[in-house]
């Protein structure tokens, strides 16, 4: 029988509910992830990447003091270290176009709206662990490519040269 | 066909410029660099485990059917000091309607779920926490005690309920503005 990728990863859920955070720890667990790490505001999940590097991060946007977004910007600006590209998969209640828009400008890798459904929790992890988008640093922005269709467009094409690590 | 790109709006000024440096980094995939050999692209939903995951939900249902009644049983008691500006209770009272906004949906409960996701909309869109008579706040709690009593109501009367209260919201806003 094939090895499943979920049970050699390691997540990091992030939310300040405990209900969540149960939630979530139970959805992985059933998808065969044995390492799940527990934070409850993005300060402690800061505090918790000292420690250990997870493969991915699912964390909520609105907690107290640090939220979702305040914490993907900090570990996005994190120079010199494979840590800034970790996925990051953030579940909201939030999902008008606004806090999408600002979610994907700040280097979301995936938004998963609330209520949270299996499939889609689902969904996306397979998005993020099989389909990689290449990864951008511009001066203004680091994160996944946001461009996620092929379509010709006017200027440069700078996507020509990557790096591979 | 091209298409024109606006520049991502926190970007500001400098995006509208070329950027100097720009790199695009391939990272390889979780999947490929976990199993190695074993990788098998590409990676597929299997029912099985979906099942599994569904299965996970309907077992932690009962659970939080217990702890949603305790939760909607302290929103009817924090109502009234929250309305009246107590600020512990209005932070309590958020936290417990920001809870259900994003739980109670996915544990089979959507109503309370749309009932509390207005209530959260109206109190964060609130200005300088002004909550008015309270009436606004009053209403959603007693339509998500109503839905849970309730649980069985034509949708019809639920749709109607949030229509009234995003009206209520609307002449509630239009008072405070108009002085």
């Amino acid at each position: 029988m094939s090895r499943s990728v979920f049970e050699a990863m390691s997540i990091l859920v992030v939310d300040d509910s405990a209900y969540m955070r149960h939630l979530l720890m139970t959805l992985l667990q059933a998808l065969g992830v044995k390492e799940v790490h527990l934070a409850i505001d993005g300060d402690e999940a800061l505090a918790l990447l000292h420690t250990s590097e997870p493969d991915l991060i699912i964390t909520d946007a609105a907690m107290m003091p640090m939220d979702g977004f305040s914490f993907a910007h900090r570990l996005r600006s994190i120079r010199g270290r494979a840590l800034s590209m970790i996925p990051i998969i953030m579940v909201s209640g939030h999902t008008d176009i606004s806090s999408v828009e600002r979610a994907r400008d700040i280097g979301i890798t995936e938004f998963l709206s609330k209520p949270i459904c299996a499939r889609s929790l689902y969904e996306r992890l397979i998005q993020v662990i099989d389909r990689p988008r290449q990864f951008v640093e511009a001066p203004t922005y680091r994160g996944p490519d946001r461009r996620r269709r092929d379509r010709p467009f006017e200027g440069q094409d700078r996507r020509n040269t990557v790096a591979l690590i | 066909m091209h298409e024109r790109r606006s520049p991502s709006r926190l970007a500001g000024k400098e995006a509208a410029e070329t950027p100097a440096e720009v790199r695009f980094v391939r990272v390889p995939s979780i999947a490929e660099r976990k199993l190695g050999s074993d990788y098998v692209a590409p990676m597929r939903l299997d029912p099985r485990i979906l099942e599994q995951m569904q299965t996970t939900i309907r077992d932690l249902e009962t659970q939080y059917a217990d702890a949603l009644k305790s939760q909607v049983a302290m929103l009817q008691v924090l109502v009234e000091p929250a309305c009246k500006g107590d600020a512990d209770a209005r932070r309590r009272l958020y936290a417990l309607a920001h809870d259900m906004r994003g739980l109670a949906g996915t544990f089979g409960h959507p109503v309370i779920g749309q009932f509390a996701d207005s209530l959260c909309r109206y109190i964060e869109q609130s200005q300088s926490e002004d909550w008015g008579d309270g009436t606004v706040v009053t209403f959603h709690v007693d339509a998500i005690r109503d839905a849970l009593e309730n649980p069985r109501t034509d949708p019809t009367v639920t749709m109607e309920t949030l229509n009234a209260l995003e009206r209520l919201i609307g002449a509630t806003r239009r008072q405070r503005s108009a002085g």
